[in-house]
């Protein structure tokens, strides 16, 4: 999906995990992604690298949908369609 | 599910800190943990020893740096981070019997929250045996 595809989703649940360092986003993404349903969209906020390569992974591993990484002004926003 | 069995030799503050991002790492995989404490490690896991952490192993000349880092990114504490794993996987954590002794601790009371049960070191080589990713720290 293009950047301007990703940021016109309807978010269904954001996690602002900016102020936490890794694995801090990882794990907020893990507990978020629990409340919502199967096909909802969550995005993840963070300015952390390591996060930016290991949510992707683990959202595939687990069987989600990774849609795309939109990168903002010091941080990124990560977007993942639940399994 | 991955098993993972860890051998904390180490009771250093770095170490400490590594051993937990590795932990909340498992979590988030979903992994099924061991954590066998040996020796150095029993220390921190001495009920009411959680904040007294106060050593690094590597580069002690630039502790005070590394410290000041952990405090500005807002890392947890390595308590924290046990914490949190335990919380959101199957984490098991057994203090081996003589380095609780070592340190002063011969029931599971003497020891914090995070601690299940004392044990022995046939346990600690059985479940690494049996684990698919075995750590020593």
């Amino acid at each position: 999906m293009t950047n301007d595809e990703l940021i016109a989703l309807e978010v269904d649940k954001t996690v602002d995990a900016r102020g936490t360092a890794c694995p801090g986003p990882l794990l907020e993404a893990k507990k978020a992604i629990a409340t919502i349903d199967s096909g909802e969209i969550m995005e993840i906020l963070s300015a952390d690298e390591g996060t930016k390569r290991d949510i992707p992974k683990w959202a595939n591993k687990k069987g989600h949908d990774y849609m795309g990484t939109v990168e903002e002004s010091g941080y990124f926003k990560i977007y993942l369609k639940k399994g | 599910m991955s098993k993972l069995c860890m051998g904390l030799f180490s009771g250093s503050l770095d170490k400490l800190t590594a051993a937990g991002v590795i932990l909340s790492g498992a979590a988030a995989d979903d992994m099924d943990v061991e954590v066998f404490v040996l020796l150095q490690g029993a220390r921190a896991f001495i009920k009411g020893n959680e904040d007294k952490i106060d050593n690094v192993a590597e580069a002690t000349h630039l502790k005070d740096e590394f410290m000041k880092s952990l405090e500005v990114l807002n890392v947890s504490t390595w308590y924290e981070f046990f914490e949190m794993a335990k919380d959101m996987t199957n984490v098991k954590i057994y203090i081996c019997s003589l380095a609780g002794k070592i340190w002063g601790g011969e029931k599971l009371e003497d020891f914090n929250d995070l601690v299940d049960d004392l044990c022995g070191i046939g346990e600690y080589l059985t479940s690494a045996e049996e684990s698919d990713i075995h750590l020593f720290i």
